[in-house]
């Protein structure tokens, strides 16, 4: 049950009644005290959201340019090394590496620490789930609450993000700024589809769906909380993530296995004259 | 409800209900069975008032206006948060199971305090209109803008049922969440001109973990309220304007508590 946080002094005619309110982590918080923690939430929030958009973005930007590999390693080669040339892709690995570990850090704040309470979430998101015709007990565990297990599920791909994707940016930054792969110091289409032809190929796989649903889901949250789009209703809202996810999903795969060399490059046809 | 109800008498219906007196702590909390055969038209209300009266007088629960407006009779059915006295049977499956709210302090049996829990909701969000001027009785009310009224009667709708409370993550795992309707109750007074607070007053119940951003935006509020609130658009209001608060230099908000503590 909920203890009274504050100590609440209702006299009529004042704006505002001094507080104190006792924390049991951090002793009593006086009034500005709790001020300066709202705000600093309101900048948490703010930047842990504006992070995950900008690296959603940046992952669709990030997908057209490594699907340039559907037009064979003349026009990967040709893309990455134009933007080495005019200094645009080593900028990037370092910022996109900066907010990959800001949203982290800060998006976590959000899960339950305790296991207790990640579990009566996930129960609770079963419970929800139910239709109301349908008999109470078995049937919960088949359908979920969807936006409470899409938000617990967020959390597990955030995880997976975070492992993949950091050894991801290492091996990125390697080799755009070392000649340890491939032939110059810089990304290359060959060096880049034997990694994934040599094994990387099935954590990339890993690494694609995680991104792409923890990404496309991000958007639909940001929308809901923020009131984006706040004229559709949930359901349409829904239904624009799915596409955009499958969307992805799709030309995600296609590039991969372009990448892995198990099927040629569809669109090779445009570089033939490079 | 989606499914049209049907009105044949005949069903036996089996009734699960957690069963628990925290004045009586040596019995263990468990389900106690009830069958009971379904009427037309039969509500949980009245399915209740039966069982009360038919099988166990001692079961308690919570009614007073049978009509979804008085917001006593919220509980789990069947683990969804919901209405008893605007719940048809015949909406149910033959099983019903029914618990009290989570989230809330226990009375009894299927009986919660949500009445102690709104109150200090209302406390700490100071659910009135924070007037700065002196009261003249004499002068003309303001005129109010007609969809601006509307907005802010809709989240004055509430009934405090507590079923969004129940049906929120956070607030189950989180006791100083301000929880759903505490969300719904800051933004009527935030839309209210009357209201003389600006949203550097009240940031800190506003924009803290335990105000809008303790929201993860699960929406099972949205989803369970049974008046309908439009709570998803408060909280998106709520923290849109968060932002614009937490823009305003700290030395003036700290000004402001200083000038009146
Ligand atoms: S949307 Fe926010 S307030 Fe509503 S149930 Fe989800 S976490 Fe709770
Ligand atoms: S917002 Fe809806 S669910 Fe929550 S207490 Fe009010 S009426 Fe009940
Ligand atoms: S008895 Fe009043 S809301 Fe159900």
């Amino acid at each position: 049950m909920a203890e009274n946080p504050t100590l609440p002094d209702p006299r009529p005619g004042l704006i505002r009644p001094t507080r104190v309110r006792r924390d049991s982590r951090r002793g009593v918080l006086t009034f500005e005290a709790q001020r300066r923690a709202a705000r600093r939430q309101a900048i948490y929030e703010a930047v842990s959201g504006a992070s995950g958009a900008a690296l959603a973005f940046f992952m669709w930007g990030h997908m057209l340019l490594v699907g340039s590999i559907l037009t064979g390693s003349r026009g990967f080669d040709w893309v990455a090394s134009g933007l080495e040339h005019i200094y645009v892709a080593q900028p990037t690995v370092v910022i996109i590496s900066v907010l990959f570990f800001v949203h982290a850090a800060l998006a976590s704040r959000k899960i339950p620490s305790q296991l207790r309470e990640r579990r009566r979430m996930r129960d609770l998101a079963r419970s929800l789930a139910r239709p109301l015709d349908a008999p109470p007990g078995a049937a919960s565990r088949a359908t979920p609450h969807l936006e409470s297990s899409l938000w617990i599920w967020q959390v597990r791909t955030g995880m997976v993000v975070l492992v993949f994707g950091a050894a991801h940016l290492l091996l990125i930054g390697i080799d755009l700024f070392t000649p340890m792969f491939g032939e110059r110091v810089g990304i290359e289409a060959a060096s880049s589809s034997e990694r994934v032809a040599e094994g990387l190929v099935i954590p990339y796989a890993i690494l694609l769906l995680a991104v792409e649903f923890h990404a496309s889901v991000g958007l639909y949250r940001l929308a809901v909380k923020w009131g984006v789009g706040s004229r559709l209703s949930r359901r349409t809202l829904l239904a624009i993530e799915r596409v955009i996810l499958f969307g992805f999903l799709g030309f995600g795969a296609i590039t991969l296995v372009v990448l892995a060399g198990w099927v040629d490059p569809p669109l090779a046809f445009l570089t033939e004259g490079l | 409800m989606s499914t049209k109800p049907s009105q044949e008498e005949g069903r036996t219906l089996r009734f699960e209900i957690f069963r628990y007196d925290p004045t009586r702590p040596e019995v263990e909390p468990h389900l106690d069975a009830f069958e009971l055969v379904e009427q037309p038209y039969m509500t949980l209300y009245l399915a209740l008032n039966r069982i009360r009266e038919e099988h166990d007088p001692s079961l308690q629960f919570d009614f007073a206006c049978r009509s979804a407006v008085c917001g006593s009779c919220g509980m789990m059915i069947n683990g969804r948060p919901g209405l008893a006295c605007s719940t048809l049977t015949a909406n149910l499956p033959d099983v019903i199971r029914l618990h009290p709210l989570p989230a809330f302090e226990l009375v009894g049996d299927l009986s919660v305090d949500t009445g102690k829990w709104f109150r200090e909701m209302a406390e700490r969000t100071e659910s009135w209109i924070h007037e700065r001027a002196p009261f003249d009785p004499e002068a003309i009310e303001e005129r109010m803008d007609d969809d601006l009224a509307q907005a802010i009667y809709e989240g004055e709708r509430c009934i405090e049922c507590g079923c969004c409370v129940a049906g929120c993550g956070v607030a189950n795992v989180n006791p100083r969440f301000v929880g759903p309707a505490g969300l719904n109750r800051i933004a009527r007074f935030a839309l209210d001109p009357r209201d003389a607070r600006s949203d550097t007053d009240w940031f800190e119940v506003l924009a803290s973990d335990d105000g809008v951003f303790g929201c993860l935006g699960l929406m099972a509020c949205d989803d369970v309220c049974p008046k309908d609130l439009p709570l998803r658009e408060q909280y998106a209001y709520l923290r849109r304007r968060t932002m614009g608060a937490a823009r305003a230099p700290l030395l003036q908000v700290e000004g402001v508590a200083n000038a009146q503590g």
